[in-house]
Parts: C-alpha cells; sequence; structure tokens
C-alpha cells in the first residue's frame, strides 16, 4: 500500500530543496524583469511633477531610444566595447594559461601577477590608470614612447581614443580571470591523450589545435558567456575615467541606463532599456547553451 | 520515511530561519546600525524606551508651548542624516563629534547618521528608499543643484516655517553668504541651508610669479600671458602654465561665461548657451592651447592630478575647487596664492559656488523633521560653522563664523581661507535648472566637442542651446 502511494505521488523532496533557490530568484531576478517589462509600456518621468504618475504610451519608449540618435550611438558603443573586450581578454586568458601551465621555480608568482587585476576593486583599478593614462608623465605613455609611439597621448580625453581606454583597462581586468578557468581545465586534461600524440610524432603547434584547444571547448564556451555578461555589466571604470565622455564616446548601454535612471529619472525609458538588456543577455546565452549542447551529443 | 520527515522538518526550520533573517532588512536600517552611534553613546536603554512610556508624569503638565523649554522632558525621538563623505576630510568623525554635542543639550533626540558615498550616491539612496515604499531620512544633504528635481519629485518640504519659528529667524538667514543661497529658492520659498560649501578658485605658485617678474592676472589678457610665460619644458616633460580640468566640465566652465559678462543660466528653464560672451568663454579656454600654448590641448581628464601636480611645483596656475585648498597646502613648499578667475575685461573677476545644503524631507513624521531642523539650527550656529571649515577647507557659510575667535585665528594663519570667501562675491548661479541632468549632459557634449575641435565654439553652443531648449519644454511649459 504504502509502496504503491510512494509510486504514484509525485516526488516532493526535489521540489522542496528547489524552493528556496526558486523563491530568491523569483523575488530579485524575475519580479524586477516583470515589472520593468510593465513599466516600459509607461511614461513616468519623476522629475516633472505631471508625469509622475505612469500613463500608458505602448511602445512609445522604444520608439523614442531607437529614434534617437545618440541611443544608437551608445548602441555601437556598446558593440565595440564587447567586440573589443571580449575576444582579445579570452584569447590572453588562453595564452597566460599556457604559459604559466609548467613546473618551474616559483611559477606561483607568475600566476599572481596575471591574475592579481581580478582581485582588485574595479573602481580601485580605474583609478589606477587613471594616473596610468595621464598625458605627460603617465605611466602608460612613458611607456609607449620607449616602443616608439608617437599618437596622441591624451588616452581619457580624446573622443577617439576614449573608449579604448576603458576597454584596455577592462582586458587587463579580466584576461587574468579567465586564464584561472583555462589554467583549471588544462590542469584535469588526461595526460595519456598527450602521451599518444607524442608517440605520434605530432609537434608543439598541433597538440596545441588539435587536443588542447578542443578537449578545453567546454571551458571556452563557459568563458565566452561571462565575458559577454561582464563586458555588459561593468561600468565602475567608466564612471572613475571618462564619466562616459567626452561628447558620450565612452558610454556604454549599462552607462545609459544609469544616466536615464537616476540622473534624468525617466522611470520609463530606463525600464526600456533594462528589457533590452534582459532580452539579448538571454539571447546570447540560450544560443550559446544550445550550440555547445548540440555539438556535444 | 522516516529520514525524509526528519529532513523535512529540519528544512521548514532552516526557511523559517531564512525568512526571519531577511525581515528586517527594511531599508536603510541596516547601514544605519552600522554606521551610526559610536560606542560612547550607544546607551541602549534609552534608544529602546518606547515612546508611550518614557516620561508620562511630565507630559501631564499644561500645554506644550507655555511650559519653558527646560522643564518639560519632550518625547524621546530619533532621525536619521544622510550624509555624503566622499572627500578627503574625516567628515564622518568630524560630523559623530558635533552630533555627540547636539545629543548633550537636547538629550530627548537620537541622531543616526548614514554616511555614504557622494552626494549622487545620497540622492539615489533616497530615491530608492521612497520608490520602494520606504521612510526616507528626516535630513539629507545634498547638492544645492539639485532643488528642482527634489521639489518635482515632491521629495522635500519647504523650511520657511521652521525659519519664521526660531527667534530671529530673518537674521538668520540674512547671515548666510548671498551666493550660497543662490539655489535655495523657488516659488518663494525656501528649500534648503547652505552647510558643506565650496567655490571654484585659482591656484597659482606666487614664487613662480615672483621669479618672473609677474604680477597675479586681471584680465583673459594676462592671464593667457602669464600662463604662457610659466609653461617650460624640460627634457621630454612640460611644465605647464595652467591646468583647467574639463572632465566633466560645466562648474569649471562657468566662471569664464560669468567673466564674459554673461553666465550660462538665467533661471530654472532658460538658459543662454548661446549667448555671444558664452561662445566667447568658450573660444578663450581654446585659445589658452591654441593661441598660447599654455596649457595640454582638447579636453582634460585631470581633476584627480591636477592639485598634485600644482603643489608639486610642475604647473604653474590650476582651476579647481576651494576644497582642493587644505590639501594643496598641506604639500606645496612654496607660496600659494588663491584668487577668483580673471575676467576678460581688465579688472573683473569670477567665480561660482558649488557645494552641498541640507534638506528636510518630505513624508517623515513632523516631530522627526522638528528634531531634524533643530539639528541644523544647531550645526549651522557660528562656532560649529567655523570649527566645520577650518577642518575640512569647505567656505564657512555664514559670515558671523568668520567672526568668531577660531576663524579669525585660522585666517591669521591660513590667509588663503580668506581668499576663497572673497571669491564668492564675483560669485554667479551655478548651473540649477528643472531637467538638470539632461540639461547638464547636453551641455558637457558640446562644450567637449568644442574644446576637442569637432566643432567650432559657436556651432556648439547653438546646437546645445537647441537640444537644451528642447529638453525643458516639458519642463516649462
Amino acid at each position: 500500500m504504502s509502496s504503491r502511494a510512494l509510486r504514484k505521488s509525485p516526488p516532493l523532496l526535489p521540489y522542496i530543496l528547489l524552493f528556496p533557490t526558486a523563491f530568491f530568484v523569483a523575488l530579485f531576478t524575475a519580479w524586477p524583469v516583470l515589472l520593468s517589462i510593465y513599466q516600459s509600456f509607461f511614461r513616468q518621468r519623476m522629475n516633472i511633477a505631471r508625469f509622475r504618475e505612469p500613463t500608458f504610451v505602448g511602445l512609445g519608449n522604444y520608439l523614442d531610444l531607437f529614434a534617437d540618435p545618440y541611443f544608437r550611438q551608445i548602441i555601437l558603443n556598446t558593440l565595440k566595447y564587447i567586440l573589443g573586450t571580449v575576444p582579445i581578454s579570452i584569447v590572453l586568458g588562453f595564452l597566460f594559461a599556457l604559459l604559466v601551465n609548467r613546473k618551474m621555480r616559483g611559477i606561483g608568482l607568475f600566476r599572481l601577477a596575471f591574475f592579481h587585476p581580478m582581485v582588485l576593486p574595479m573602481v580601485s583599478a580605474a583609478t589606477i590608470w587613471m594616473f596610468f593614462f595621464t598625458p605627460g608623465y603617465g605611466l602608460f605613455n612613458t611607456a609607449l614612447r620607449t616602443l616608439g609611439y608617437s599618437g596622441p597621448e591624451n588616452w581619457t580625453g580624446n573622443p577617439s581614443l576614449a573608449l579604448l581606454a576603458v576597454i584596455i583597462v577592462a582586458i587587463w581586468k579580466n584576461a587574468g580571470y579567465y586564464m584561472i578557468f583555462y589554467l583549471a581545465g588544462m590542469q584535469n586534461l588526461p595526460a595519456d591523450v598527450y602521451e599518444a600524440a607524442a608517440l605520434d610524432g605530432a609537434n608543439g603547434w598541433q597538440t596545441l589545435w588539435q587536443i588542447t584547444f578542443p578537449l578545453l571547448r567546454r571551458t571556452t564556451v563557459f568563458i565566452t558567456i561571462i565575458a559577454f555578461i561582464d563586458a555588459f555589466r561593468t561600468v565602475d571604470h567608466i564612471f572613475v575615467l571618462t564619466s562616459g565622455g567626452p561628447s558620450r564616446a565612452s558610454t556604454v548601454l549599462l552607462f545609459e541606463l544609469w544616466l536615464e535612471r537616476f540622473e534624468y529619472q525617466d522611470i520609463g525609458a530606463s525600464a526600456a532599456i533594462t528589457v533590452i538588456f534582459v532580452v539579448v543577455l538571454l539571447a546570447f546565452t540560450v544560443t550559446n547553451f544550445v550550440i555547445s549542447e548540440r555539438r556535444e551529443a | 520515511m522516516r529520514t525524509l520527515k526528519v529532513f523535512l522538518v529540519l528544512l521548514a526550520f532552516l526557511l523559517i530561519g531564512v525568512l526571519a533573517a531577511c525581515k528586517p532588512a527594511a531599508p536603510a536600517e541596516p547601514a544605519a546600525q552600522q554606521e551610526a552611534a559610536p560606542a560612547e553613546q550607544a546607551a541602549p536603554a534609552e534608544e529602546a524606551a518606547p515612546a508611550e512610556e518614557a516620561a508620562p508624569a511630565e507630559e501631564s503638565a499644561p500645554a506644550e508651548e507655555a511650559a519653558p523649554a527646560e522643564q518639560a522632558a519632550p518625547e524621546p525621538v530619533t532621525f536619521q542624516v544622510f550624509y555624503p563623505v566622499a572627500v578627503d576630510a574625516p567628515i564622518a568623525d568630524i560630523l559623530k563629534g558635533y552630533i555627540e554635542a547636539f545629543q548633550a543639550e537636547y538629550p530627548y533626540i537620537t541622531v543616526e547618521p548614514v554616511f555614504s558615498g557622494g552626494y549622487g550616491d545620497v540622492q539615489t539612496a533616497i530615491q530608492t528608499t521612497i520608490d520602494g515604499g520606504g521612510q526616507p531620512p528626516a535630513l539629507a544633504v545634498m547638492l544645492a543643484t539639485s532643488l528642482y528635481d527634489l521639489i518635482n519629485a515632491d521629495y522635500i518640504v519647504p523650511l520657511d516655517d521652521f525659519v519664521n519659528g526660531m527667534e530671529g529667524g530673518d537674521a538668520y538667514l540674512s547671515d548666510f553668504l548671498p551666493a550660497f543661497l543662490e539655489n535655495s529658492y523657488y516659488d518663494g520659498k525656501l528649500w534648503s541651508i547652505p552647510f558643506q560649501r565650496s567655490a571654484v578658485v585659482m591656484y597659482y605658485n606666487a614664487d613662480m610669479f615672483k621669479e618672473a617678474g609677474l604680477e597675479p592676472p586681471t584680465s583673459w589678457q594676462s592671464w593667457a600671458e602669464a600662463a604662457q610665460a610659466l609653461t617650460t619644458t624640460d627634457g621630454d616633460a612640460t611644465n605647464w602654465g595652467l591646468q583647467y580640468p574639463s572632465g566633466w566640465p560645466y562648474w569649471l566652465f562657468q566662471p569664464l561665461a560669468i567673466g564674459a559678462g554673461q553666465n550660462i543660466l538665467e533661471d530654472a528653464c532658460t538658459v543662454v548657451f548661446d549667448d555671444p560672451a558664452v561662445i566667447d568663454a568658450v573660444q578663450f579656454y581654446i585659445d589658452l592651447s591654441a593661441i598660447y600654448g599654455a596649457m595640454p590641448a582638447g579636453v582634460q581628464g585631470v581633476w584627480a592630478t591636477a592639485p598634485t601636480d600644482f603643489a608639486s611645483g610642475s604647473t604653474a596656475m590650476i582651476v579647481h575647487s576651494s576644497g582642493s585648498l587644505s590639501g594643496i597646502l598641506e604639500q606645496a613648499d612654496f607660496e600659494v596664492g588663491v584668487m577668483p578667475l580673471p575676467g576678460k575685461e581688465d579688472g573683473t573677476y569670477a567665480s561660482v559656488p558649488g557645494g552641498g545644503n541640507f534638506y528636510i524631507l518630505k513624508d517623515v513624521p513632523p516631530e522627526q523633521q522638528d528634531a531634524a531642523w533643530k539639528f541644523v539650527e544647531f550645526v549651522t550656529r557660528p562656532e560649529y560653522v567655523a570649527d566645520f571649515s577650518i577642518q575640512t577647507g569647505y567656505i564657512a557659510s555664514r559670515a558671523s563664523a568668520w567672526d568668531t575667535d577660531a576663524m579669525k585665528a585660522h585666517v591669521a594663519e591660513v590667509p588663503q581661507a580668506l581668499a576663497t570667501r572673497e571669491a564668492l562675491q564675483y560669485a554667479g548661479a551655478e548651473l540649477s535648472t528643472q531637467n538638470l541632468g539632461q540639461v547638464r549632459n547636453i551641455f558637457h557634449d558640446y562644450l567637449q566637442r568644442a574644446y576637442n575641435g569637432e566643432m567650432d565654439a559657436a556651432e556648439a553652443m547653438a546646437a546645445a542651446q537647441q537640444e537644451a531648449e528642447a529638453a525643458l519644454a516639458d519642463f516649462c511649459p
């Protein structure tokens, strides 16, 4: 009897175990997202007395945003920022991992050197870089000059360099972090595959491309996702280095979201940007998983 | 089966625990508990006493107004003050000292300070508290220029009743330096009390001037020429005659426009970015590098490094906040000169005030608002205003504070402090309009385009004017 009842009733335990997580995800993720979707259909500005109460405008906020040339520039800045940071920091992370994945005296020191930017809070890191970027005597310019560079040196004030400056800081900050994942992945690779490759006479380059890199594909997928999300959600250094300027040249989507919400007090527009954000991140993450799972099968 | 039951019971307890732990997370409270009440004051019995139980006997006295203040023991009241601390001086410690003194004088009032980042962070914290349905603090220090945003959002109350209710209220108000009250009035009402105030000034290396046989500048012309004369090259490095930060430019720019004869705004709804005098001022900034070669070209993101460059003697002059005075005096081993910015015509000068004021928040119990006002009154007494100025380098906001013995002694020792106050007589109003965030961003955008040579000055300011007017349209029907 009892065993039949057990078989029939749906298993309760997994749901109970999931409940706390589900509860907090619902409260702190799902609910705000739903609220943002709802708010994005209303015009509401806290700093205009007669627009303080929300009025329904349908897709008005979205249409306004995409009709605004500034917003299109900001989307473009964001794309440049992502394309500038994600691939380069992943490749660098991989190279760093190759460099420090060996037995050698003092290797810990090298690993630490690559990894330490990750430990620094972004604001401190950006403050340090602010001094590096100082025109004239800044360390960055001095180093470039010894390498023969003689171009413009005003990194944070020049509209064509400001975005590059914040990209450089982001790469410096993140490459070491991604190195750690690759390093962990490399140290878990089976030794016998390499022995077999060595017996077959594969050279170092072949081993790297035919064995190490493919075996680390899952790590790469994982790193790509977190790198992409990171690129979207780190703006601390922009506040410190450029305040989104000069003339909005280094304003990216999340920075604009902050401006709309807290500087312009435009609830509707900021909700619409939030929704755009969520949609893009969701689309990217889902595609990435689908592709990687399909290949796995 | 049994293990499952045990497990479920345990899980239930765990959940209850988690939920209970979440409960006290009412907005802003945890922060207050962490930061408030230095050890000496943490008299828990007093704080814990519920309002109803406190001193019932004395309360049976006649009407409140009739009883002399000393005899009536008013009901205990606790209020919060949000305060920005993102400056060099140890503001939090100084404020805690004032709060202790205040609580000694008003034993029934407990002040809970909540210190957070910068002005923006304080405003954001209050915004999110109110939007989330929580109760805001009774008192906060926010930017003087946030006035219209705060009024439009219905976050603050006018202070006229408080001032009228005090003895000599008019005299109290007229004692504040007029430049600091510029951003306090709207719609015929008073909305904020100046406290943590600064101004834009020009610092110059008096020793270098003397060596070069130069006098402190009295016009744009003599200023630019002095900067040019003091620009020297030393191998690879250039020692600039002038550094003029422009990473977040409107504030430091305003004295140039005022010095040319026209501030960039006329009132909360009217900006005049395209006025010929304003365009003149933009052009002068550009000329300082383009014609005189006296400072680096383009937008200068050097707010943080300029005071150090000046104090180390590698830059002869900088335009900066009066708030940097203490830091510069500590580091510099030469005679530091402080003056308002020279104006365009000979013998004219200009400056602009900045900094934060006290605001009393709406939707707070009236007894807390009253207590908050008592605190404002207390810390704006001349002796505290003077002390705050001496300890932090902010400009003492009341005339009578400058007459205190402490301030006189300080000025005798640091005459530059007096120069910052004197700069204020040439000050115009700081940019404060409806829809400030957007208007300011538009101005920044085009000003920086002009500085960087992407547009010429007239073209950029015309575009800025047009966009700013569009941004103000919804606000100023």
